[in-house]
């Protein structure tokens, strides 16, 4: 039986090792769990209709045997993990997912879910690849259908004034956030980076008002806390696909390295821009979900269609905000990672190192297999690197 | 036939190669037109920009295809051996490596074509056409290409939605608005960059032109339903080319040459004449890309009675007839001619009652299994040979679940051997052979299951 703890990191510690817990009580309590994959699912919405929002993530620690059947071994083994462990019914407690264009085995898994796992509710977004502005625009539709099974599935209406309720809530998570990073600017970061996935992951196993209220106290806590991590020479920024689980992290961490900046999907990618309120609130949403989420599926360019091609202006448009990232936090030196077999990220990894080698920052890139046995190999160039940029 | 001397496996088809030497005219028309000092796009296939940009009079190449050709030729191993060395992960598509170690190779050599390339290479591009179609590779590449050449790029975008949310109220005329924008965009883009306008006449013309060369290629693929299968799959590869690379610039020659081929084809129907010079003992068909560098494996099954009947890639989509009569925009004229709803796909591939059926079942579940290789029964499959491709996510992920539907629905079992499109060394032949020698008993076993249980074949 889980104790409950009461607040702050030794909280987030308890949610991290036991996600579903809060939202088997919450549906206990005749709430609604949708599930959704990855960051291109509109929180907003979902939280606007009194449904809880709850990311689907693997698990790197279970061997994946159901989802064989289904999904072969040449694909991203996070997804083939999520699948897993949807096949072995522990995700029984969602009343729903949700799920969008991510990638090319993203968008499959959406079809192979429905067939396979079988929930009372499923909405596949299908986010356009460019930011077009028709694009932009197409983006639009798909969320007003989004809008529409949500409606039917919890015959509520989604006025306008949910939605910006919503996203005002949102937006608050996203500044606190955001305010939790400013606490990984100073030498050393007063929270690790092992410590700041855990408040991540937690973030997305509860409602958007609790997990705001934990993450105020988790704040008060870091900025009186006198345990923090120590000063290590090397600050590290991470950049690249999925990172749902600390070994990773705390792989790095245990060597001479602080981790104080990430470049990630369960990281900054999601909190770092606000939604913008729009007077139609959709209209803010679909911006945001489309063009101001920074991941590499999305098609970036300065100027759509510009006629002179300069490969550092487009790197500058593409990648300076690592720059920003690198200055403001004091990195000297990135880790390029990806879970084996992303393309998404395997394509961005030479423009991403010929942008930080042109700011003079160096930089590794790891593929990683989604297991702890790999980490082993991993720590010996991590290690190597360290001492290369001493 | 002279007495001891064994004819070839595979039963070659004399019309196929007439068009498989428009493969070869891709690139003697791309280098022809550089020096000529027209405009050349390197495109990726996506069945949208061909008749806009001939219609631009941009002559189009497509590095896609240039990863066959270089794995058919054997050539692919500097390119990729150079890709790697530039930091691209191995695991990324085939045709993206070949294509990045070129393109990598002609900065190197201050645009020229590299002296190692076949087929007379691919020259520098005035742009490059990226597609938001099929799979992520098709804009991540290009996007990489900024790399290694200056010429602008620009990403053609299109819809792929869910089933059930493809059958929503209003996303099908979304869509079309969606492409139509899209393909607006396009033209001005091409206009600004060229300094010249679109031939709206000439876009019209090709459209009409490239709708009848398909439809002709359709009903040769229809046409090898037939008992036995009349054409191999090796034919349909090396017929496929034509229409697919060269369509909307040779679209009335291609459909004379494929109206030859049905003809052909449709003589070897009546007179039960089969794709290969043995006796059919199995009616298989092809899941997922081919391996470009070991067709000559097919001979090799051909040998053994395997006649591949069909594939599950590259197919040209059933002809329909759009009311155009209140449309006079010519690119929307163009993208409804073009792009069928799924609703009305699945109407005009089933009979009433059957589609009727299948569109219920995607609302209630999400999808309908029986969407999913209705080719299987129309050609009367014994296997299947699945081809998982180490380097390829897009043709892959869906295998394992498509083995368990083929013998859920059809009781058609799978053979998986895995490969690549261009990396010879991901591909073990004789291992193969092996398991493929093996897996006839499968095939007859299920033979006898499908009859006990009534299925038609």
């Amino acid at each position: 039986m889980v104790e409950e703890a009461s607040h702050g990191l030794s909280r987030v510690r308890q949610i991290y090792q036991d996600r579903p817990h809060r939202v088997r009580e919450l549906r206990a309590e005749g709430k609604k769990v949708m599930g959704y994959l990855c960051i291109y699912p509109v929180l907003e919405m979902i939280t606007a209709l009194d449904l809880v929002p709850y990311r689907i993530f693997g698990d790197m620690r279970e061997p994946i045997t159901k989802a064989d059947a289904y999904l072969p071994t040449v694909v991203c083994p996070f997804l083939r993990s999520c699948l897993d462990l949807g096949l072995k019914g522990k995700y029984d407690f969602l009343d729903g997912v949700v799920m969008a264009h991510i990638c090319d085995v993203g968008a499959g898994l959406a079809g192979i879910w429905n067939m396979t796992v079988k929930m009372p509710y499923s909405h596949f977004i299908d986010t356009p690849h460019t930011i077009h502005e028709t694009a932009q625009e197409q983006q639009r539709g798909l969320l007003k259908d989004f809008q529409k099974t949500l409606e039917s599935f919890t015959g509520k209406e989604l006025s306008p004034g949910r939605l910006r309720e919503a996203i005002e809530a949102h937006n608050q998570q996203r500044a606190l956030v955001r305010e939790l990073y400013d606490l990984r600017k100073p030498g050393p970061p007063l929270i690790s980076g092992t410590e700041t996935l855990q408040v991540m992951v937690a973030l997305m196993s509860l409602p958007v008002e609790e997990g705001s209220e934990l993450l105020r106290e988790v704040i008060n806590e870091v900025k009186e806390r006198r345990d923090g991590p120590p000063r290590k020479p090397a600050r590290l920024l991470l950049w690249g696909s999925i990172i749902d689980d600390v070994a990773f992290i705390e792989m790095i961490e245990s060597l001479d390295a602080n981790v104080v900046m990430d470049d990630t999907c369960v990281g900054s990618r999601a909190y770092f821009p606000d939604v913008k309120l729009t007077n139609d609130p959709l209209d803010g949403l679909a911006y945001h979900y489309l063009v101001e989420l920074r991941c590499p599926r999305t098609f970036k360019e300065g100027i759509p269609g510009e006629a002179r091609k300069d490969y550092m202006a487009d790197l500058e448009n593409r990648f300076s905000y690592l720059g920003d990232y690198a200055k403001d936090w004091k990195v000297n030196g990135v880790i390029l990672q990806a879970v084996r077999y992303c393309d998404s990220h395997g394509y961005e990894v030479p423009g991403v190192e010929d942008y930080l080698a042109s700011i003079g920052l160096p930089s590794i890139y790891l593929e990683r297999d989604y297991s702890e046995g790999a980490l082993a190999r991993l720590r010996t160039r991590v290690q190597a690197f360290l001492e290369m940029i001493g | 036939m002279t007495q001891g001397v064994k004819t070839r496996a595979i039963n070659r088809l004399q019309s196929m190669y007439a068009l498989r030497a428009y493969v070869d005219k891709i690139y003697q028309a791309g280098l022809e037109a550089k020096k000529e000092g027209r405009p050349v796009a390197w495109c990726m296939a996506e069945g949208w920009a061909g008749p806009i940009l001939e219609a631009m009079d941009v002559e189009t190449v497509y590095p896609e295809n240039y990863g066959t050709v270089c794995a058919a030729l054997g050539r692919t191993a500097p390119f990729l051996e150079r890709a790697d060395a530039e930091g691209f992960p191995t695991h990324l598509c085939g045709y993206a490596r070949n294509g990045l170690g070129y393109a990598a190779r002609m900065r190197d050599l201050g645009g020229e074509i590299p002296p190692e390339a076949p087929a007379g290479g691919m020259p520098k591009p005035t742009l490059l056409l990226a597609s938001g179609m099929a799979c992520d590779a098709r804009f991540k590449w290009f996007q990489a290409m900024g790399r290694y050449l200056d010429a602008p790029l620009w990403t053609l975008e299109s819809p792929s939605p869910g089933a059930r949310e493809a059958l929503m109220e209003g996303a099908y005329e979304r869509d079309v608005n969606f492409l139509v924008k899209e393909l607006r965009n396009f033209v001005t883009f091409l206009e600004r960059l060229l300094g010249k306008k679109m031939d709206w006449d000439r876009l019209e013309e090709t459209r009409e032109g490239t709708k009848e060369m398909n439809a002709v290629w359709y009903e040769v693929n229809e046409l090898r339903k037939a008992r036995p299968g009349p054409m191999h799959s090796r034919d349909f590869w090396s017929s496929m080319s034509a229409s697919m690379y060269r369509g909307a610039r040779d679209y009335e020659a291609i459909t004379g040459l494929y109206r030859n081929m049905y003809d052909e084809v449709n003589y070897r129907v009546d007179n039960k004449i089969a794709g290969i010079n043995r006796e059919e003992k199995y009616r298989v068909t092809f899941i997922g890309l081919p391996p470009w560098h070991s067709l000559g494996f097919f001979d090799q099954l051909a040998e053994r009675g395997w006649n591949f009947v069909t594939e599950a890639a590259y197919h040209p989509l059933k002809p329909f007839d759009a009311d155009l009569s209140m449309v006079s925009e010519p690119i929307e004229r163009y993208v409804r001619s073009r792009y069928r709803g799924l609703a009305q796909s699945i109407y005009d591939d089933y009979e009433p009652e059957e589609a009727s059926t299948i569109i219920e079942e995607i609302k209630r579940e999400g999808s309908a299994h029986r969407l999913l290789y209705k080719s299987v029964r129309d050609f009367q499959i014994d296997g299947a040979f699945l081809h998982p491709l180490l380097t390829c996510r897009a043709a892959t992920f869906a295998l394992p679940f498509v083995q368990t539907l083929l013998m859920e629905a059809w009781k058609v079992p799978s053979l998986v051997i895995a490969g690549d499109t261009v990396d010879i060394s991901l591909f073990d032949p004789a291992d193969a052979l092996k398991k493929a020698e093996a897996f006839e008993g499968i095939m007859d076993h299920y033979k006898g299951v499908r009859k006990e249980e009534g299925l038609e074949w």
